[in-house]
This record gives structure tokens, C-alpha cells and sequence, in this order.
């Protein structure tokens, strides 16, 4: 569904991502691992049009997304959880959850999704008035990924949904990861935990320093490899 | 060089010094739109102190810088918690009240048999120790330039040397800086006084160019004037001010034709050369560019030199 | 004792202008995390397109009204795309200076197209004062403070009942996150500006109605009236916007009255250095993170 081709993004004269090539299938859960600074949310970023890239494209099925505003890329469909969630702090979870929703207008729908939501994710409803900066570090991501996906897209980015989070709401996120996409839903997934990703990934690529250095699926590379290179990076892999 | 063109250099020179003081702070990362007030606390001190105590003109200058440093520590310290925004409109509330102050001060002694000093806002006249000394216009031009050449020799001393990195580290990062070890609030304390100092001297100087002073003319118009001329001209160097002041008074002063649209234009070309040079001509990219390129330049010079001494 | 309550009340009433002033500036600032120099005297080019309409064509208080109102939302509009849209992140000195540039350009275009000192201005409501009591009410004064509080009113509604409002609440709360749910922002912020600068622009009528003439100076003016009373209301915060406002008028009221025209406009600095100082969040702002206010989110 979503190809990216030697994309490379830039800040000033450092590239951060030196061509960068992926895939992504439909309905299946793909995974990004890699070290701090490889790029990952570079390009998370780029996909979701904030960042623009000098060079590559970015076909979401055969639609290029380079240059496109945010908006529009929301428009056709993407929606990205954010590093560190990004949620509306002084609106409440019921707003936020409308914000995530900000391109639709059927009013009746959007109301059901939102019970949709609450019934996912219980926590949600009970602090449902609640200010979203108040929440804790794990019922803020639930939020961010609720506020994703009431914009229903057809592919949801999530970079670095564990981040910050205790082990077992850590599980807790991983298990609405498999169920979403169980559900129907494609997912494209950062991550720095290597292990709990390979537990729900189809397939996997790596990447350091800007660039794709592996891909296949879970089982292909020894797990403790794999762990090694996401959080430490191989020696070869020089730029 | 006839009376006109020295007096659109006396000005210049003088305004250099306030654009200065708004540079300095802009190092350490602080908006100010307030410098004119240590501008006009300079000018009255000074011009106290020649016309009414009949101090000589170095004692009054040094006075007025002193005057202006100690008010600048004494606002400098309270808004120390202040950043951004909040510091800015601290400082241009600080301005405004001293401004105010001076329309209500009064102070006159009587010299030679008539009333010399300031009186609210009628403002001071009489300062007239250039005149009453036989410095003429040239002379006193040499004086104004050799002043703001000692303090740009100073600037340049400070961006060198280690302070100059403080102060600029401070600017990137105030938190980053703190725990480096350096003592972020004592330099910026020592920052504001640096910066009120050198208003001071040019207010000083100002005070006895135009031997007349008055409260109006300290307005915010020029505080905010003084911070556009760093970011015009460039904030990588000391030399961005002076450019930004040379740009508005002299080419503006220049350009007669359009006296009647200058702003307009002017006001417009700002704008537009701060899309693409939102930190000024001289900003930190080109200066180091400059600083690369130098020694080509210099070895280029050299080759020309070379080959017009040989025997061709 | 009746002064100092007649003395408050005509505080009250004025200070209710400034309200709608701070009103405008507090929206442009919530967005953009920029002081816009230029708000002032994009109020006054709508001012002196409606003494023109005045002048020229004997238009009604109403037509003046719109046309204040249209001519300012015009000048903010092209201030916020010379000054503020094509500005990046990090940038906000930069704006500022742009604006104050824009500021003195407004100003002499103003000065070029009229150029005495003083114009008029058709009359908010002419007829003696309603008498309360002991107590004077201008009716003109009546009339802003009654349209301030519809218009903070108004302001509210729209940014926590509609669409529009809650984009603005998303981009002032996150504005990356904002980009991500789909949120058109730079056409939001756009919006944000006609807007605010409409809202001055009706204050600005407001005033200039009760003074029945305008000046150069008003450009400068409202500025300083709108970014003081809304730093001592709070930063981001529309009630605290118009609270300010009255805070202000009446803390200038009571100044004039007892220490004379000079001291009214050095208390009212005062009182904004005193709450920088010690209490920068206004009274009803919160009190600034660093993270809100850094020089390089600016």
C-alpha cells in the first residue's frame, strides 16, 4: 500500500535520511526498527508531510504524497501516532478525540466512532472530561492512537507508541496494535523495542544511519541480532 | 567635508551605540525594546553633569555610561525570570515608565545667571559644553567615532575570548548552559550592565551633539529601532548593527527623492529581507563565510601585489 | 465617595474597549506565539477608510462601522502574509521586527492619503447621560461596554462550539499535532488574523466613535492599550483579556483622578511591570513554562 523510494530528507546540509527504500503491504502490521538517530521519525515525519523531502517519492497506493500538505495527506487516508503523543493538553479526551475526526462532517458517525473508542479503550471514557495533559504516559498514547484513528484511515503510522511506558501498558499497547490491524487495519510501526515488535510484526526492516539495512520477516535474523543492531547499530553500517 | 554629511555621520555614530546595546543582549538570547531608556538616562546624566556641575566631557560621558549600567542592572535583575516574550515587554514597560519619569523631572541650578537643567517635558536645554569649549563639529565627529571604535574593539575582544562564548551559549540555551557549569544569571546580569553602559555612552554623546534633549524623543519607536538595525544588518557580528544604522540613516538620508514614501519603502523592504534573512545580512552563516573565504582573499590580494611588483 | 465610583464606573466603561483590543491581540498571540506590532495600526488603516467613507460620502455611523471593521481585517490579512506566514519556526524576532516595519509603513501610508492632523468620526449616540443614582452613564460608553461583553461572548462561542474554534484550540495546544489530525493550519492561522484584526477593528470604531475623531498616533495607541491590558489579563486567555481591560481602565481612571494626566499613563506601566515581575500569567493566564515561551519555539 505504501512505498517509499530512495527518499532522502535533509536538515539544512545533514541528511538524515540517506535513500530511503521500503514497503508496506495492505492489512499487514510492518515494523521500523533501528537505533536512536537513525532517522526513524525523519521519516515518520516526512510520510506524514511535515518534513519535505529533496529528493524520492512516497506512493501511497500510486499516489505520490511528496509536497502534499499534511492536511491533504491526512486526507487520503494516513494518520500518524506521534513520538511522545502530542495530544492537545488543555482539551479534554471527548475533544481530542473530535479534533482527531477535524476532516469529516458526518456528524452521527463520528459520534458512534467515538463510543467505538470509549469501548476500546475503557480508560478513555472514564476520564472522558478529563484535560489530556493530566492523563498518564500510557493513557496518553491510548488517546493518541484513538485520536488517529478517528480520521478511519487506511494506513496508521505509530512512531514509537512504548515509549516512556511501563512493561505491562506496554503489552496493553502491542495487544490493540494486533487487534487493530486484526480489524482490518494497516499499520506501519516504529519502534525501539525490538522485542515486543517482532511479536506482532509480519515484517520488519532495519535501519541505521539513514539508511534501509535489512529487511525480511521475524524469525529470518536471530531475535538477539536483531536487538543488537535496532539498539546499537552495527559497525559495518558506516555512512 | 561640509556640516551636513558630519552631521549625518554624528548621528550614525551615535545611534550605533544603541543598536549596539540591543545587539549584546540579543546575544544572550533576550529581546529588548527597551535600551532607549538607558539611551535617555545617559544623555541626562551627562548633560547634567557638563552643564549644570561643570564636570569635563569625558567625566560626564563616563557618568552617563555608569548611570546606564546601574540601571540597566537594577531592571535586569527583577526580570531575571523573565524570558522571551515576557522579558520583551518587561523592558518596553521599563522604557516607557522612565520616559514618563522624565517628563516629570525636574532639576535646574543656576548658571551663570539663568536656569540650566532639565524641566519635565519641556526637556533639558543648554547643553552646550562642545560649544562653550571650542570643539567644533569635525572634532567632535572624531570623538564620537574614536568612542564607538573602543567599544567595538571591545565587542570584538568579548566575542572572541570566553565570555563572548557564554554569552552566546546562553543565547542557544539557557538550560544547556546552566548545567555546564556556567552561571547563567550572574553573565546575564553582567550582560544588561555591559549593554546599558554603551546606551549610556551614546546617550551622552547624543545629549551634546543635539545640545538639546527632551522626553519624547526616548519612545519606543527607537527601541524598537534599535533591535531592527542588529537584525538587519546582521546578527553574526558586531559590524550587523553598524551596517542596519548605516542602511537607514544614511541611505535613507540619501535617497531625498522619496521623502515622502521612505517608510513605505522602506518599511517593505524590511520586510521582505527578513523572509530570506531572518537574522539579518550579516547573519552567524555569512560571517563564517566571510571568515573562510578571508585568507583566499587576503592570499589573493598577495598574488595581486606580487604581480605588480615584479618586473613585467 | 461618589468620585471614586463615578471614577470607577467611567473606568469600567473604558476599560471594556481595551478588553475588545487585548481580545484581538490575545487570539493572534495564541496562535502564533508573536507579538504582531503592526495590530494597532491595521485598526487604524480601517479607521481612516471609515473617516474617508465619512468625509467624502456622509456614509452612516453603521457604514463607517463595517468599513473599520472590513479595512482592518484587510490590513491584517496582508500583514500576516508579508510578516508572520512565510516566517519558519524559531524565526519570531524576525516577525516582530517585520510587523514594526509593516507598523511604520501602515503609518505613513495613512499620514500620505490624509494628511491633517485630526479627522472626524460620526458619533456613537448623541443625548445627556443616563443618571443612576448619583452616578453619570454615557451612553456612547454604555453602548462599548455592552458591545465588549457581546463580543467576548461571541468570541467565546466560536472557539469552543464550533469548527473553526476548535482547530485554533488544536494549533495553540500542539501545532504539529494539529497538522497531523488534518488541520489546515496555515489557512487556520490566516483566519485567526482577519478575524482578530476584525475584532480590533470593531473596538477601534468603538473608541474612535466615543473620542468622535482619530489621529495618527491611534495606530500606536491601540497597541500599547490592547498588549498591556492584555498581559495583565493573561496571555491566552479571552476572559482575561477583557478583565484586563477593565483592570486597566479603571486602574487609569483612578490614576488621572488623583495625580493628574502624566501619572495615569506611568501607573498603568507600573502595573504591568508589577505583574511581569510577580506574576507574569496575568490574573487569569497561566503562569509561562519555558517550553511556551523559548525563544526558539518563537
Amino acid at each position: 500500500m505504501l512505498e517509499v523510494s530512495d527518499l532522502v530528507t535533509a536538515y539544512g546540509n545533514i541528511e538524515a535520511l540517506k535513500g530511503v527504500s521500503l514497503r508496506v503491504e495492505s492489512g499487514r502490521i510492518t515494523c521500523l526498527l533501528g537505533p536512536n538517530g537513525a532517522g526513524k521519525t525523519t521519516l515518520m515525519m516526512t510520510i506524514a508531510g511535515i518534513l519535505h523531502p529533496p529528493r524520492g517519492s512516497i506512493r501511497l497506493a500510486g499516489i505520490d504524497l511528496v509536497g502534499l500538505s499534511p492536511a491533504r495527506i491526512v486526507a487520503h487516508g494516513v494518520a500518524l501516532v506521534p513520538e511522545n503523543r502530542l495530544v492537545f493538553p488543555q482539551m479534554s479526551v471527548r475533544e481530542n478525540l473530535l479534533a482527531g475526526a477535524y476532516q469529516r462532517r458526518d456528524k452521527a458517525d463520528i459520534a458512534a466512532d467515538v463510543e467505538r473508542m470509549y469501548e476500546r479503550f475503557p480508560r478513555l471514557r472514564e476520564r472522558h472530561e478529563q484535560l489530556a495533559g493530566t492523563l498518564s504516559g500510557g493513557e496518553q498514547q491510548m488517546l493518541a492512537v484513538a485520536r488517529a484513528l478517528m480520521s478511519r484511515p487506511r494506513l496508521l503510522l505509530m512512531d514509537e507508541p512504548s515509549l516512556g511506558l511501563a512493561p505491562l501498558v506496554v503489552k496493553e499497547i502491542f495487544d490493540i496494535v494486533a487487534e487493530l490491524n486484526r480489524d482490518g487495519t494497516t499499520i506501519f510501526l516504529v519502534e525501539q523495542n525490538a522485542h515486543m515488535a517482532l511479536q506482532v510484526a509480519h515484517r520488519f526492516f532495519l535501519m541505521e544511519q539513514g539508511r534501509v539495512t535489512f529487511k525480511g520477516t521475524p524469525g529470518q535474523l536471530a531475535e538477539d541480532e536483531v536487538i543488537q543492531r535496532a539498539y546499537l547499530g552495527t559497525r559495518r553500517a558506516a555512512g | 567635508m561640509d556640516d551636513y554629511v558630519i552631521g549625518v555621520l554624528s548621528n550614525i555614530g551615535v545611534i550605533s551605540f544603541i543598536a549596539l546595546s540591543a545587539y549584546l543582549l540579543l546575544l544572550t538570547g533576550e529581546i529588548s525594546f527597551g535600551q532607549q531608556a538607558f539611551f535617555a538616562i545617559g544623555a541626562y546624566a551627562a548633560g547634567i553633569a557638563t552643564a549644570l556641575w561643570g564636570w569635563p566631557l569625558a567625566a560626564g560621558l563616563a557618568w552617563g555610561a555608569a548611570t546606564g549600567a546601574a540601571a540597566a542592572i537594577l531592571v535586569g535583575v527583577p526580570t531575571l525570570r523573565l524570558h522571551g516574550l515576557y522579558f520583551a515587554i518587561a523592558t518596553l514597560a521599563f522604557a516607557e515608565m522612565v520616559r514618563l519619569l522624565f517628563e516629570l523631572f525636574s532639576y535646574q541650578v543656576v548658571v551663570d545667571g539663568e536656569f540650566i537643567g532639565p524641566n519635565g517635558a519641556d526637556g533639558f536645554r543648554g547643553i552646550r559644553y562642545i560649544f562653550e569649549n571650542d570643539i567644533g563639529p569635525l572634532r567632535f565627529l572624531l570623538v564620537i567615532y574614536g568612542l564607538l571604535a573602543a567599544t567595538l574593539a571591545a565587542f570584538m575582544l568579548i566575542e572572541r575570548s570566553r565570555l563572548g562564548i557564554i554569552f552566546r551559549m546562553i543565547g542557544e540555551d539557557e538550560v544547556l548552559a546552566e548545567t555546564n557549569g556556567i552561571a547563567v544569571a550572574r553573565h546575564k546580569v553582567l550582560a544588561a550592565g555591559l549593554a546599558g553602559a554603551v546606551a549610556g555612552i551614546g546617550g551622552g554623546l547624543y545629549a551634546h551633539l543635539t545640545t538639546y534633549v527632551e522626553p519624547r524623543i526616548f519612545d519606543v519607536m527607537l527601541g524598537v529601532h534599535s533591535l531592527a538595525y542588529g537584525l538587519i544588518g546582521g546578527l553574526g557580528t558586531a559590524f550587523g548593527p553598524l551596517l542596519g544604522v548605516l542602511i537607514d540613516i544614511g541611505l535613507l538620508e540619501s535617497i531625498r527623492m522619496f521623502a515622502g514614501y521612505r517608510m513605505i519603502i522602506f518599511g517593505g523592504l524590511v520586510a521582505l529581507l527578513l523572509i530570506v534573512r531572518p537574522r539579518g545580512l550579516l547573519d552567524e552563516i555569512a560571517v563564517h563565510r566571510i571568515r573562510k573565504a578571508w585568507p583566499r582573499i587576503l592570499a589573493a590580494g598577495e598574488r595581486q601585489t606580487l604581480h605588480l611588483r615584479r618586473p613585467q | 465617595m461618589i468620585d471614586f465610583v463615578q471614577t470607577t464606573i467611567d473606568g469600567v466603561m473604558v476599560g471594556a474597549s481595551y478588553g475588545l483590543l487585548a481580545l484581538g491581540f490575545t487570539l493572534i498571540f495564541g496562535v502564533m506565539r508573536r507579538l504582531n506590532l503592526s495590530y494597532g495600526p491595521s485598526i487604524m488603516v480601517g479607521a481612516y477608510l471609515g473617516t474617508l467613507l465619512y468625509v467624502q460620502h456622509g456614509a452612516s455611523p453603521v457604514a463607517v462601522a463595517a468599513m473599520t471593521v472590513a479595512g482592518a481585517a484587510l490590513a491584517g490579512i496582508y500583514v500576516e502574509r508579508l510578516c508572520f506566514a512565510p516566517m519558519a519556526v524559531g524565526a519570531g524576532v524576525a516577525s516582530m521586527v517585520s510587523s514594526f516595519a509593516i507598523w511604520m509603513q501602515l503609518e505613513q501610508a495613512a499620514v500620505l492619503v490624509l494628511p491633517r492632523h485630526t479627522y472626524p468620526f460620526p458619533p456613537l449616540a448623541t443625548g445627556a447621560p443616563l443618571m443612576l443614582g448619583p452616578f453619570q452613564l454615557r451612553i456612547d460608553h454604555l453602548i462599548m461596554l455592552i458591545s465588549a461583553l457581546g463580543m467576548s461572548l461571541c468570541v467565546q462561542l466560536m472557539l469552543y462550539r464550533s469548527r473553526f474554534g476548535l482547530a485554533l484550540r488544536a494549533i495553540i495546544g500542539n501545532p504539529v499535532a494539529a497538522h497531523l489530525v488534518g488541520i489546515d493550519v496555515r489557512s487556520a492561522i490566516l483566519t485567526a488574523f482577519a478575524v482578530a484584526s476584525a475584532i480590533g477593528g470593531f473596538a477601534g470604531y468603538l473608541v474612535l466613535a466615543a473620542d468622535q475623531q482619530v489621529t495618527p498616533m491611534f495606530g500606536m495607541w491601540a497597541t500599547f492599550k490592547g498588549l498591556v491590558a492584555m498581559m495583565i489579563g493573561g496571555l491566552g486567555s479571552t476572559p482575561g483579556a477583557i478583565l484586563g481591560g477593565i483592570v486597566l481602565g479603571v486602574v487609569e481612571a483612578h490614576g488621572q483622578w488623583y495625580f493628574g494626566p502624566q501619572v495615569r499613563e506611568l501607573v498603568a506601566y507600573l502595573l504591568l511591570f508589577g505583574f511581569l515581575v510577580f506574576r507574569p500569567g496575568g490574573i487569569l493566564g497561566e503562569p509561562p513554562t519555558r517550553s511556551v515561551i523559548d525563544r526558539r519555539s518563537m
